[in-house]
């Protein structure tokens, strides 16, 4: 994940989902999720490809068994 | 109060079952607190009284003929402004579903419908449940019971307050980020958020589908796990809980000696107040008292968990209310709009990492506890803070005082774990202070056991504010 997240970036992505917004709350917003996108950048998350969107449910579902 | 009002859920029960007293009794003895309450607390959105007696009398007579009976026969309830019913209004807390009629009935409802309660209305909560303090541009704030300056927590907000001051026997809530626990915390009630996917979340208002959990507020452990036994297991209309096992009554009354409670030496350690760190301190005795093992754990970094599950939430909600912000965005309080455009910062690869980390992590954290039962934290940093130094609307601050007050929730919604939160204490100035514990995957029956045995030995959760 990026760990810049500028007022330009907010403008473009709302664009995309075709929601209206105003350049203050572009601002405000990328000011909102910075410590988000930071800190999850800090983390260097690396998922294998053998990584399934299922295997929260693989892993959860194991503890049924225990 | 009341001899009636007084009672837990589990006795009311017991009493109108035995015919010791009548539905009817018991629905009335509700409606005549309500006119007194809710001017202080705003915990109502809707009473149903007509409809309400109506079902006692019903439950009365069904019981005078030998009927079949549930285990909550004739017991009223109120709950969060979210769950459908059929023909019903659901509007859950905002503007832009103002006299939004149900097309269906939401299955924990139906569930709780067949173990026989009766419904008494719905209950005040943050706006489409996307705020953790009870505050609401709508509908102005729930108030606190034993402190009406104060905020509830929420977004279950009239659910814990209207608890707290005996109005209901128990409340439905929802926890997507600390929605149960919060108000529990700040209420002074019990709160159990149950495993993802234990629990159907079918035709009810959904805010995050990765995350959203169904769940009650009672006036105790026992009576939460009265309510799971009703509402939890699988249900075709809600994958999620595709093999999710019924409700196992021994479990949840086993013995608490011999368990193992994992107690964290970072993150929820931080930054507490002295009431907060004093009560679990005292709670983590007490525990010890009754058999339980405590063990130091040392969890995977909890805020990157809680960095994902912001990601999750945000652009799942955003998802969800797109179509309105398109079209009424102006319909939505500063805050939730605020925190609806938030969502939008997020890539589809973002999210979809996020999502993906999900099962790793839960891997991680399980490898982490090892074979303890549970893990206990602090439900909050404070106890309840003031309605108005919290009413920070849309504004800069509102992100970070939203993370400052949900920060020991959402790793719990991330990794899809139960969640009791029970009271453990009083701060120096009379408010009440929980703590949560934390189960394994499925093991909500153990919390459950846990939260009674730790009842047993405390009074916390019998104390009630004074009525007016």
């Amino acid at each position: 994940m990026s760990d810049e997240v500028s007022p330009e970036r907010i403008a473009a992505m709302a664009a995309a989902a075709r929601v209206p917004i105003t350049p203050a709350a572009c601002a405000r917003v990328a000011r909102a999720v910075m410590p988000t996108v930071t800190r999850l950048s800090a983390a260097k998350i690396t998922l294998a490809l053998e990584t399934e969107p299922s295997s929260f449910t693989v892993v959860q579902r194991r503890e049924l068994g225990r | 109060m009341s001899d009636i009002a007084a009672l837990s859920l589990a006795e009311v029960a017991a009493a109108i079952r035995s015919r010791k007293v009548s539905s009817v009794e018991v629905t009335r003895a509700l409606l005549a607190r309500i006119p007194t309450w809710q001017p202080i607390l705003n915990c109502f959105v809707r009473v149903e009284t007509e409809a309400a007696l109506a079902g006692a009398a019903a439950a009365d007579a069904a019981l005078a003929r030998g009927a079949a009976v549930g285990a909550l026969h004739g017991v009223p309830l109120a709950h969060k402004d979210m769950y459908y019913v059929a023909g019903s209004l659901a509007e859950c807390g905002s503007k832009v579903r103002k006299g939004f009629v149900a097309p269906a009935t939401s299955t924990v409802l139906a569930r709780l419908e067949a173990a026989g309660t009766v419904r008494l209305g719905a209950l005040h909560m943050a706006e489409f449940a996307y705020g953790p303090t009870g505050h609401n541009a709508h509908l102005g704030p729930a108030r606190n019971a034993w402190d009406p300056t104060r905020i509830t927590g929420g977004s279950s907000s009239g659910s814990g307050t209207a608890v707290a001051a005996r109005l209901t026997y128990a409340a439905l809530g929802s926890d997507t980020g600390g929605s149960i626990r919060l108000p529990a915390h700040f209420c002074g009630v019990t709160g159990l958020k149950p495993t993802y996917g234990r629990v159907s979340r079918a035709n009810a208002m959904p805010l995050s589908f990765s995350l959203d959990t169904v769940g009650p507020l009672a006036r105790s452990a026992e009576d939460c796990g009265l309510i799971l036994a009703a509402i939890a297991g699988a249900d075709p209309e809600d994958p999620t809980t595709a093999g999710a096992p019924d409700w196992d009554l021994g479990t949840a009354r086993r013995s608490a000696s011999g368990l193992a409670v994992g107690i964290p030496s970072a993150f929820y350690t931080d930054n507490l107040d002295a009431d907060i760190a004093r009560t679990f301190d005292e709670a983590v005795a007490t525990l010890r008292r009754l058999g339980v093992r405590t063990v130091p754990v040392e969890l995977p970094d909890q805020t990157a968990v809680s960095a994902a599950a912001l990601v999750v939430l945000a652009a799942e909600a955003t998802t969800l209310h797109a179509p309105w912000l398109r079209s009424r965005a102006d319909d939505y309080g500063p805050q939730v709009r605020a925190r609806l455009e938030n969502g939008l910062a997020y890539s589809a690869v973002e999210y979809l990492e996020a999502l993906r980390w999900r099962g790793p992590a839960l891997a991680a954290h399980l490898a982490a506890i090892g074979d303890v039962d549970a893990v206990m934290t602090p439900a909050s940093t404070s106890a309840a803070p003031t309605i108005e130094e919290t009413d920070v609307g849309g504004g800069p601050g509102a992100e970070a005082a939203i993370v400052a007050i949900t920060r020991f929730m959402r790793p719990v919604n991330y990794l899809g774990l139960p969640s009791l939160v029970v009271p453990a204490g009083w701060s120096a100035g009379g408010l009440p202070i929980g703590v949560q514990l934390i189960g394994r995957p499925f093991g909500d029956e153990t919390l459950i056991a846990l939260g009674t045995a730790f009842q047993t030995a405390t009074d916390h959760h019998l104390k009630a504010p004074t009525d007016p």
